[in-house]
């Protein structure tokens, strides 16, 4: 399943598409993604994504009109049936051969979108079947969006928008919005994955904040609203310890307890070191030594004395012992 | 899963990515439960654990070395006796090494003279480059000589990491890391290997912090010229009784202006070019541990004193070849020293410092120890300081006829706590961060910040104290 | 790799002599690991005979160094390597001991373990058994653990194991007889090492042996291709990036040349 399907790419180079054709698909694009958001699309948006002067935008929406795919209201513009679904194969076909691109040749992922918006005019259904079963018919392209099935429906976008998630709640980034190319360019630079579970720290209306637990991500809002993110989903979730289950930091000086576990929370590098270090289920630990401020303190374990910050003893979690 | 054998990076990437949707979330972290689970089993195997007798004393000695009270009036406590030490001991031998060196200059060019050698080669080699050897060595040896064993026995017995672990908060609060204080101890002994020792921080972003402020913890370059400065001009206003304590302790207070340096510093760049904040801090406090005495003299003594003395002269002697030219090419009569420092002397002045400072830091670029040495040798070039027998003459000299105040002495070591990192270091802090970029701004801003400090302080003395 | 024993190797003539820094001609390479703090200087120093740097604190050596020694008749180059809690933690300075074991191809690892928090140190030995079979365990600190009222059985860790696992007091040069022949032994081939591996899941296992003939077929001649598996696994994408920019191979390449980021002087002799 995972050769490139050779045969497959040969054909979709053979097509010509014109430009003609490549305008009035990325116009219905445009409106589609305009109406999953929940925005009318109009005169001047549509301008916006496709570049055209006004006579010629003109020509093409009187165009669409007539051709049943688009209703007008004045400068505001909607689908028809027909044309939602015709906006649809177009979506779905940038979708899978940005996946295509990135999964199968390698193409990294800042330069997928580009390329398919210049492949994705012009193919069949049949031939989108094909490509999507060639891949075992991915439900998400590259970026995390919902490709849309053969039959025209389109799975439901998981996640919530950035601007939305509540502050130092854990989440998962199960989306990255890939349009405007610009915005997903500064995301994928400061290092945002899909999967990466993240909390938003700060947010003011010039910035958002976010963290892995080991690297700070500043964003602005704009750019942070094309970051969609879903709730962890974790065997363990915190609010099921029992009450005995205590973070490591509230141990007092000379007190010995029990390594439960580190918090889920707590990811990446900071999370292994101490893994490494044998802060593991079942370890036993005592609390030895407290600075001035109470921070750092240090932790007797395994037959060493390991200095630890409030940050990080605070997500240990342990149960005492007599 | 029917794949064929793919040769290419991004197909085995793939394929481990549809791999691991195959294990469960958490699989690494049960090996890593499941090794140290088996570690357990093995230990309960091989150790015996009879009671621990020494173990009792590292905690009790940790209570108080870590104490919320004690900790940190501890550690300046012992910094402070270091310096004490070193003062005292390096005072006499000093003072001995210099007229040695003087007594046998004299001669040598005597000999010279007699033997009819003409007048500037007796002058180039005897009094140029003989004469900074000299300085370089009576001024530097004594100190290093005493103070680097001793710190080298704080490091043996396991102390440097309970001084990390005390300053942690502080560094947290600027927005870095805690074993920054572990490169900046190894600063002390020189900058280059304390910009390598920064290794030892995880994050990359307060690695970067503890690089760039390395320099302000003084290197064995300039502790002499802060010794030397502190015994002869702040220490000597006390009556001999306190002098020596005086001297160690505006030794000290520079050292702390040096990490206050470092904090608001670290604290500036983690909020502009270098945001962030502070990440995690793992560090293991080992045991206290007997120093190998043997060792600690080799490493020392022929590591770190001769090495930098080494060091030392050969920047040394060609610097006091040059200000013998300096010195003694005199186009229209006027020596191109006294031409150099007269056109810095109003840059000098408004740092509290005069051109005849400026030149020797200029001249001693390549290596901060030779700083003190250029100058007096520059100072003694201007014809109007001969012989200095001992460090009161050098103190009586500087003050009545070079106009030397308590403001100079102090702004002179402000300046050589804060200026441009040797040359040495500045390559040291290119191979390690591969930047042009972080070299620069490594190399300049400390040099930016001595001249803002010691116009601020030449302006407020002389508003208020009226220098 | 000779495993024939011709008489230059028999016991009488087994002497050993530090050969301080000539490292140009070597005939087996050996690596000094192991946690941080745990006396691998002090034994480079004794025996290479040279004065790298040590001092009580976790994080002394931050770069490699040579030395040499020789033993048998054999020059063998030792390599002090940064103490490293993981092969899968990554400092700067964990980082070069770690890129050394994996692709260094030393003819023997020895891992320096404190006798007196074995506990800990030999989650790092059981992590370097899983990728080579050439180790031999240095029990150092002995004299301090005595001190503590710790016995350690090395014969009995050593079974366990599957390696040897030798008792040394690395300060005072106690035992590096014992030593150096296991060390020549397991470099030669001569003792037959049976490490101890923990089988993780059979999911996990069946994952690393889908991916490891991948990787050998991608990057010829890479030693430790289970390790870079599990990485891969782990999603690690420095791993992943020097997989698919061919860094691996220069990575390789590079361990047998000196640590070229530093200067030996700084490394060996400098104010360090
Ligand atoms: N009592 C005793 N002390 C030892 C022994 N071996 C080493 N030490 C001391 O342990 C401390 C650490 O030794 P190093 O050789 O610097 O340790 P290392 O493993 O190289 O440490 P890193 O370079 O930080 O990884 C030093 O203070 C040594 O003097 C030993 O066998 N007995
Ligand atoms: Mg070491």
């Amino acid at each position: 399943m995972l050769v490139p399907s050779h045969g497959v790419l040969a054909q979709f180079r053979k097509y010509r598409v014109t430009q003609a054709r490549e305008r009035t698909e990325n116009a219905l694009k445009h409106l589609l993604r305009q109406a999953t958001d929940g925005h009318v699309a109009s005169f001047t948006s549509l301008q916006g994504v496709l570049r055209m002067s006004d006579r010629q935008l003109m020509g093409l929406t009187q165009r669409l009109e007539r051709e049943g795919l688009v209703r007008s209201e004045g400068t505001q513009f909607q689908l028809t049936p027909e044309g939602e679904r015709v906006a649809l194969h177009v979506l779905r076909a940038h979708r899978l051969w940005e996946l295509y691109l990135a999964d199968e040749l390698g193409v990294p992922i800042g330069r997928v979108h580009e390329q398919a918006e210049r492949a994705e005019h012009g193919l069949t259904k049949e031939q989108l079947d094909r490509l999507s079963a060639s891949m075992g018919h991915p439900e998400l392209d590259p970026h995390g969006d919902p490709i849309p099935t053969g039959d025209g429906s389109i799975p439901e976008s998981p996640g919530t928008p950035l601007g939305a998630w509540p502050p130092s709640t854990p989440g998962r980034i199960v989306h990255l919005e890939d349009e405007p190319p610009l915005a997903y360019a500064q995301l994928s630079a400061a290092g945002l994955r899909l999967g990466q579970v993240i909390r938003v720290i700060e947010r003011t209306p010039t910035r958002v904040v976010l963290t892995d637990g080991e690297n700070e991500f500043r964003l602005a809002p704009m750019v942070a609203a094309n970051v969609h993110v879903a709730a962890v989903t974790t065997e363990t979730a915190p609010a099921a310890w029992p009450d005995s289950v205590i973070a490591l930091t509230r141990l007092r000086s000379g007190e010995s307890a029990e390594v439960v576990a580190l918090d889920p929370s707590f990811r990446g590098f900071a999370r292994r070191r101490l893994l490494d270090l044998g802060f593991t289920p079942g370890a036993r630990i005592r609390s030895d030594l407290a600075t001035l401020a109470g921070d750092p303190r240090a932790y007797r374990l395994r037959g060493t004395t390991i200095a630890l910050r409030r940050e990080q003893s605070d997500r240990v979690l342990v149960k005492r012992l007599a | 899963m029917s794949a064929p054998i793919a040769t290419t990076p991004s197909d085995i990437v793939r394929e481990a990515a549809a791999l691991r949707r195959s294990l469960d979330a958490g699989f690494r972290e049960e090996v890593v439960t499941s090794l140290y689970g088996e570690v357990e089993r093995l230990t309960r195997r091989a150790v015996q654990d009879s009671g621990s007798g020494p173990l009792e004393l590292d905690q009790r000695i940790d209570r108080i070395v870590t104490s919320r009270l004690l900790g940190l009036p501890l550690m300046l406590v012992i910094l402070a006796v270091i310096f004490w030490l070193t003062i005292v001991g390096a005072n006499v031998p000093s003072q001995m090494l210099a007229s040695a060196f003087f007594w046998f200059e004299d001669l040598a060019a005597g000999w010279f003279t007699q033997l009819g050698v003409p007048w500037w080669i007796t002058g180039f080699v005897w009094h140029g480059v003989y004469r900074g050897l000299a300085w370089v060595i009576s001024v530097m040896l004594p100190p290093m000589a005493i103070f680097f064993p001793l710190f080298t026995i704080l490091e043996d017995l396991g102390y440097l990491p309970r001084v990390a672990f005390n300053l942690d908060y502080l560094f947290k609060r600027a927005g870095a890391h805690g074993k920054q204080a572990l490169s900046m101890a190894m600063g002390f002994g020189c900058n280059a290997a304390g910009v390598i020792a920064t290794r030892v921080i995880d994050s990359p972003r307060e690695r970067l912090v503890a690089i760039l402020t390395n320099n302000f913890v003084p290197c064995n370059g300039r502790f002499p010229t802060l010794i030397m400065l502190a015994t002869v001009f702040v220490a000597a206003s006390f009556p001999p009784a306190v002098a020596s304590l005086v001297a160690a302790g505006s030794v000290v207070a520079i050292v702390l202006v040096g990490v206050l340096f470092t904090l608001v510093v670290s604290w500036v760049l983690s909020r502009t070019v270098l945001r962030g904040e502070a990440s995690a801090f793992t560090l293991e406090l080992p045991p206290y541990r007997r120093p190998a005495m043997a060792r600690i003299l080799y490493t020392s003594l022929i590591d770190r004193t001769l090495f930098v003395l080494w060091r030392a002269m050969v920047t040394a002697a060609p610097a006091g070849a040059v200000i013998w030219l300096l010195a003694n090419i005199s186009p229209g009569g006027v020596s191109l020293a006294t031409r150099t420092a007269t056109f810095l002397d109003p840059l000098g002045w408004a740092m509290g410092l005069d051109g005849v400072i400026l030149l020797a830091y200029i001249i001693a670029i390549p290596a901060n120890e030779i700083v003190v040495p250029t100058m007096l040798m520059v100072y003694m070039t201007q014809g109007r300081m001969l012989e200095i027998e001992s460090m009161d003459a050098l103190r009586t000299l500087l003050v009545d006829q070079h106009g030397w105040t308590l403001l100079t002495a102090v702004n002179l070591m402000l300046f050589s706590l804060l200026h441009n990192p040797c040359a040495t270091t500045i390559i040291t802090i290119y191979k390690e961060t591969l930047s042009v970029r972080w070299t620069t701004i490594g190399a300049l801003m400390p040099l930016a910040l001595g001249f803002i400090v010691t116009m601020l302080t030449a302006a407020m003395a002389r508003a208020w104290f009226g220098f | 790799m000779s495993v024939e024993h011709n008489c230059e190797t028999c016991p009488v003539h087994a002497e050993m002599a530090p050969l301080g820094a000539t490292v140009e001609a070597f005939d087996r390479v050996v690596a000094l690991a192991g946690n941080p703090n745990t006396g691998k200087s002090t034994l480079f120093n004794s025996l290479t005979g040279l004065r790298q740097h040590t001092g009580n604190w976790p994080g002394k050596t931050v770069t490699r160094a040579e030395g040499a020694f020789q033993f048998a008749g054999l020059r063998y180059k030792l390599v002090d390597l940064p103490g490293t809690y993981s092969l899968l933690s990554t400092s700067d300075d964990e980082e070069v001991a770690r890129n050394f074991l994996l692709f260094g191809r030393p003819d023997c690892t020895v891992v320096v373990v404190d006798a007196s928090a074995l506990e800990r140190n030999l989650y790092l030995v059981l992590q370097v058994l899983e990728i080579t079979d050439r180790v031999v365990v240095a029990v150092n600190l002995m004299d301090e653990a005595k001190r503590r009222g710790i016995t350690v059985d090395t014969r009995s860790l050593s079974r366990d194991l599957g390696v040897p696992a030798i008792p040394i007091v690395a300060r005072t040069g106690d035992n590096m007889m014992a030593l150096v022949g296991e060390v020549a032994a397991v470099a030669a081939g001569e003792t037959v090492t049976q490490p101890l591996r923990s089988k993780g899941t059979p999911a996990f296992e069946h994952a690393v042996t889908t991916l490891v003939p991948m990787i050998e077929a991608a990057a010829p001649g890479i030693p430790n291709a289970r390790w870079i598996a599990i990485r891969l696994l782990d999603g690690d994408v420095p791993v992943e990036e020097a997989l698919a920019s061919g860094r691996l191979a220069e990575l390789v390449a590079r361990q047998q040349a000196p640590d070229a980021r530093f200067s030996r002087k700084i490394a060996l002799q400098g104010a360090q």
